[in-house]
């Protein structure tokens, strides 16, 4: 589903802040990418989504190189960042009307509301604008717009930070049915226990490289938080 | 897709209620423009009313006069002498009726005399006519629909257009676009395309309706090919202004910045670029002073004064009442000498003319070269050509006036000289004025060259805005 | 501490690129717009000096003749250029530089220059003037809108306050951090230029009035004050530095481009003028039938003849020891003033009705007080204009009266025969123009003066009680 080969990026000066990475997240997976700010975490994700383009390698959705094929491949992918960025003046509804739209699809207004069923988001929500919602909800939205447009592949960068831990765990429990339902989900986080709990792969990332990655069946949180460290201080 | 942008962008402008203020004063300062513009051209219009009917009276009470026999009023002010009517009591009035559109741009009409009333004297005695305006009223020029668009429209434009993709980064939003299969070209030809669509059918549809309610007929002769160019125009125009905004924009910096940039420009274009142009084309060419000009003619008419024979004449001439019977046998020799001394300063001053004429000449070739510098200039220009207020339709109005100056003498001299003493039906031969339009094509033309002059930088713009965009910075 | 901020302020902005690209612009602008300012001055006031000896030399070099042809050869007054004109042009564009002075007639000015400019004249002249009206206080905007809001966004203000320093000491130093950069373009601007002029040209020659100089810098530095005072008190109370900019370049847009031709459409609306027609016939009516529109000039005529007559006690216009045609001439003369007086009177009044609107108006655009006042002081505005029209026309009448005083006296004799040469030109003075004293012009522009202080002192007013409530958060 989502593949890196070799895929490297360097700034205009100084270290790359991306060193040949190797990566391939099928669909069911979720795979989990840890490291410090700075690491290259967030390069990773803007280069899948062709914000930025690769020193080398290739970045490949579903087979596709995101340079070649930039907007092919964003067909398949969702985003959600940090904070899910939407219309303030437009309510809910308006705003998945028109990202899913943009996406291609065209949907009427009642044919929309399942999707704010399936995230957890009332009706009456959804009529709301957005200048009136939590960051959480907003959150909601984002997948909401991976659901309405039929994501095969989902890019988080850091999607819970500043959540508050209940709302950390719906987030989580919605990432988990998507990925049951066949969508490959590659997140960047700091949250080990988030990490641990939700995802089936887990990357570890320092200067630009990929140091390591663990399977999180039969890993103790412990264990992982160790060897996090252990990579932190080499 | 651009469909769905542009019903997004609608949607989103409407909730910001931003697009409603925008409307309501481009609402208010169209109609208040118009207005004022209507209300000038209706000022011209009546004076002009008012002097052809002084002007009919006149010369209906003189042709009464002679057709019926009767006696005037005073010997000295006879309409039986072909004299006094071809210097003082039949004068006509040349005078240039506003164009069809010419409530759109005042332009130099409330500078330039818009009648003159013309007699057998020579051509530097005509006396020019201008409005009695406030000069504190003239360093403004008014508050017209020219004005309108190309001042206070581009400020508007700007309003639209100045955070058009800064502010998407800044809410965060341009991401989320950007993750969609959709280009950042085409996003922004939907927002740009939307905008520029909205404001054109604003000020144009809002223009025309006001011509409308202000009694303007739009489909009047020649008034139609007119109204063409001054949208084509106002579309080029305003054009300009959206790819500089998009431009500005695809530097990426912040909307504070790009407002500043922005407003620098509009600052530069329309208030700088003209300013430094027409100081600069006076410094290069300067206009001989019309004070040099007044010296010049009095020394001219002094030189033809100095003989003596003719002084008299001269002194009876200002003063018909003072001659004495025995005098008024003089009167032909005076007026052979009259003509002879007048002609003799205006052939003296044509030199001093033509050196006047060919200055300002070049200056105005200068400022045809030197308006592409600015769309404003360009722009003003062309509004204030195809509403007639321009100087080239005076310099029409002026040759006209000449051509007309010329028949009246051709037809009164001879009579003058030879003491013809007017009849009934002589009044109806009178040469009478009549204002010719300068063929449309020749207004066509420029008003292409205007054009093409606007587009060239503004597909500049837009070239540089749409291929700086592939390196618009994403993120941070 | 106020100090301490201040140099801050003045570090922060003298080192943005911004500040220098603008600053350096506007500084070259000032500098060039002062030169050829000066140069145009120049030239226009040697052109009209040496006009106005010409034709005095004219006037004198006529032949023997009938006096009263001289009367109506005339002379003509040249307006003289004041020095300041190089700063601020004002009106002088829009009104003739030349009145003729002949016999019966009280002629309008030629020679307007705008009427032989090309269409970019409207756009206007680059003049000091504009510079100092339009460009600063939008350099004074771009350096100071975010000056609080910008702080607060960066959470720098949060700061200050913390460490306790006074809202208003904050305030006063960032005004005077700004002043300071402005001092840094327009100290050596007027340096420089004022050290050029005084290389090229003989300071005293050219009647440079240091008092007009000085007010006129006083004003507007006050002018300049306004602004900083108010994009201040906008950043200080703007939710953020994008809404306080917006703000403020709304006003300098009103206060430069709307308020203006507002005022004037204004002004012309609630007092209109006649139109030049009508002006033209009026006054071609009244002087045949006076000015209430029942006296014939014939029945005056008729009257006077036989007032004279009795009073020389004779019966024949003939036996009178005095040329009759000059008593004659100057009835004339007299009738006509009284014409004149009513609807040049009458114009004139309206006009400074106009302008008192105009003036009013400077209580929403500041800019419209500077203009006035700054016109006033350049002598170049319309008051200084009227009192030229009518001191040239109180030459004009003397002028006319000595000749036909002349006539009466030296012509009895010879009658419509009388010639005369030298002797008549010599006794009409040359026309000199006396510059009007400073307080004649506040006196003219003192609805302006009052108005620009009373901005000074409320735009002062709202920033020191938005800098008290200022909120750092």
């Amino acid at each position: 589903m989502l593949e890196a080969i070799n895929l490297s990026k360097i700034y205009d000066s100084g270290p790359p802040a991306l060193d040949s990475l190797n990566l391939r997240v099928e669909s069911g997976e979720i795979f989990c990418l840890l490291g410090a700010n700075g690491a290259g975490k967030t390069t990773t994700i803007n280069l899948f989504l062709n914000f930025v383009k690769p020193s080398g390698g290739s970045a490949r959705v579903k087979n596709l190189d995101v340079v070649q094929a930039p907007l092919e491949t964003k067909k398949y992918l969702a985003y959600i960042p940090e904070q899910v960025m939407l219309y303030r003046n437009l309510t809910g509804l308006e705003n998945l009307e028109y990202f899913s739209s943009l996406a291609g699809r065209r949907y009427k207004y009642p044919d929309l509301l399942p999707f704010f069923e399936q995230v957890g988001l009332t009706t009456n929500e959804a009529h709301k604008r957005i200048s009136t919602y939590s960051k959480g909800m907003r959150q909601k939205v984002g997948i909401a717009i991976a659901l309405a447009k039929k994501a095969e592949v989902l890019l988080l960068d850091e999607p819970t930070s500043g959540l508050d831990p209940k709302a950390s765990n719906e987030f989580s429990g919605l990432l988990q049915k998507l990925s049951s339902e066949g969508v490959a989900v590659f997140m960047a986080t700091h949250d080990l226990f988030r990490a641990k709990e939700t995802g089936t792969r887990v990357g570890i990332m320092k200067h630009g490289r990929l140091v390591d990655t663990l399977d999180t069946e039969g890993l103790q949180h412990t264990d992982l938080e160790r060897i996090y460290l252990e990579h932190m201080h080499d | 897709m651009l469909t769905q942008i542009v019903k997004h962008e609608w949607r989103n402008l409407n909730a910001d209620r931003t697009l409603w203020w925008i409307i309501l004063i481009l609402a208010v300062a169209i109609s208040y423009g118009v207005y004022n513009g209507t209300s000038w051209v209706a000022f011209l219009e009546g004076t002009i009313e008012v002097a052809l009917q002084e002007e009919h009276d006149r010369l209906a009470k003189a042709q009464h006069t002679v057709a019926n026999g009767l006696d005037p009023e005073r010997a000295s002010r006879s309409p039986y002498s072909a004299r006094y009517i071809g210097r003082r009591m039949g004068l006509r009035y040349a005078y240039l009726p506003p164009g069809p559109l010419a409530s759109l741009s005042v332009g130099q009409s409330d500078l330039y005399p818009s009648y003159f009333l013309v007699n057998t004297q020579a051509t530097q005695r005509q006396k020019r006519h201008s409005e009695l305006e406030n000069p504190n009223h003239l360093l403004e020029s008014r508050f017209d629909l020219a004005f309108v668009t190309v001042y206070l429209f581009p400020l508007l434009i700007l309003a639209l257009t100045y955070n058009l993709i800064s502010s998407e980064r800044e809410q965060g939003t341009l991401a989320m676009v950007l993750s969609q299969p959709v280009s950042l070209r085409k996003f922004v030809v939907g927002k740009v395309g939307f905008r520029a669509l909205m404001a054109l059918t604003l000020v144009i549809g809002f223009s025309i309706l006001a011509f409308l309610l202000n009694g303007v007929n739009l489909f009047g002769m020649g008034t139609t090919l007119k109204l063409l160019l001054w949208i084509s125009i106002v579309i080029v125009y305003s054009a300009f202004w959206f790819g500089l905004a998009l431009a500005v924009n695809t530097i990426g910096r912040s909307s504070a910045t790009n407002a500043i940039i922005l407003t620098s420009l509009w600052l530069v274009f329309v208030v700088l670029v003209p300013s430094v142009v027409n100081l600069l084309v006076k410094t290069l060419h300067p206009v001989p002073s019309r004070v040099e000009y007044i010296v010049a003619m009095r020394d001219a008419s002094m030189n033809a004064r100095a003989e003596e024979a003719q002084l008299l004449s001269i002194f009876y001439e200002d003063h018909p009442e003072l001659l004495s019977e025995d005098e008024q046998s003089h009167t032909e020799n005076f007026d052979t000498l009259q003509w002879a001394a007048e002609m003799k300063v205006e052939e003296s001053m044509q030199p001093v003319l033509n050196r006047f004429n060919k200055q300002l000449a070049k200056q105005q070739t200068q400022v045809n070269r030197l308006r592409f510098l600015s769309p404003a200039i360009v722009t003003q220009e062309a509004l204030n050509e195809i509403a007639g207020t321009g100087p080239t339709r005076f310099r029409h109005f002026m040759s006209i006036v000449d051509a007309f100056h010329e028949e009246w003498r051709t037809y009164f001299v001879p009579k003058i000289f030879a003491l013809h003493e007017m009849t009934g039906p002589d009044f109806d031969e009178i040469p009478d004025y009549t204002y010719l339009e300068d063929p449309e094509d020749r207004i066509a033309n420029r008003i292409l060259v205007a054009l093409v002059g606007m587009i060239i930088p503004t597909l500049g713009v837009f070239i540089v805005g749409f291929s700086r965009i592939r390196h618009y910075p994403l993120n941070g | 501490m106020i100090k301490t901020i201040a140099h801050k302020e003045f570090l922060q902005m003298v080192r943005d690129g911004r500040f220098k690209w603008v600053a350096g612009i506007v500084f070259c602008l000032l500098l060039a717009s002062l030169v050829v300012g000066w140069r145009h001055y120049q030239t226009l006031n040697t052109q009209h000096e040496l006009a106005q000896t010409r034709v005095r030399e004219q006037w004198l070099s006529q032949p023997e003749q009938n006096p009263h042809s001289g009367a109506h050869y005339g002379t003509y007054a040249f307006k003289p250029k004041t020095f300041l004109s190089s700063i601020d042009t004002g009106i002088e564009p829009y009104v003739g530089a030349a009145v003729w002075l002949e016999a019966h007639n009280q002629n309008q000015f030629q020679a307007r220059p705008a009427e032989d400019a090309t269409a970019v004249e409207r756009f206007g002249q680059l003049t000091a003037a504009v510079v100092l009206q339009i460009l600063l206080p939008l350099l004074i905007i771009l350096v100071s809108f975010s000056a609080f809001a910008g702080e607060r966004e960066e959470g720098t203000l949060r700061q200050l306050v913390s460490l306790g320093i006074k809202p208003s000491h904050l305030a006063a130093g960032k005004a005077l951090g700004i002043a300071a950069a402005l001092a840094l373009i327009l100290v050596p601007a007027v340096v420089i230029g004022v050290i050029t002029l005084s290389l090229l040209t003989n300071l005293a020659e050219a009647k440079v009035d240091s008092g007009r100089m000085l007010m006129m810098g006083f004003l507007y530095v006050l002018y300049f004050s306004i602004f900083i005072s108010v994009s201040l008190a906008v950043s200080a109370k703007a939710r953020s530095s994008r809404l306080a900019l917006v703000i403020l370049l709304g006003f300098w847009i009103f206060n430069g481009l709307i308020a203006p031709r507002f005022a004037s459409d204004l002004s012309r609306s609630l007092y209109p003028g006649p139109s030049n027609f009508e002006f033209e016939s009026n006054i071609k009516l009244a002087l045949q039938y006076g000015v209430d529109g029942n006296t014939t000039y014939r029945e005056v005529e008729r009257k006077r003849r036989t007032e004279i007559m009795s009073q020389y006690g004779v019966n024949d216009i003939k036996d009178l020891p005095v040329n009759f045609a000059g008593i004659r001439l100057q009835m004339n003369e007299d009738w006509g003033y009284e014409v004149f007086d009513k609807f040049y009177g009458d114009l004139h009044e309206n006009f400074r009705k106009q302008n008192r609107v105009q003036q009013i108006g400077a209580a929403v655009a500041p800019l419209l007080a500077i203009r006035s006042l700054s016109m006033g002081l350049a002598g170049t505005d319309y008051y200084l204009h009227q009192d030229f029209a009518e001191k040239a026309e109180m030459h004009r009448r003397l002028e006319v009266k000595i000749i036909n005083d002349d006539i009466t006296f030296n012509g009895a004799e010879a009658g419509s025969k009388y010639v005369n040469g030298i002797d008549v030109w010599e006794k009409v003075p040359p026309f000199q123009y006396q510059m009007k004293p400073v307080s004649w012009v506040l006196g003219n522009h003192w609805v302006s003066l009052l108005i620009l202080i009373m901005w000074f002192g409320l735009a002062g007013g709202p920033l020191c009680w938005t800098i008290r409530s200022i909120k750092a958060g």
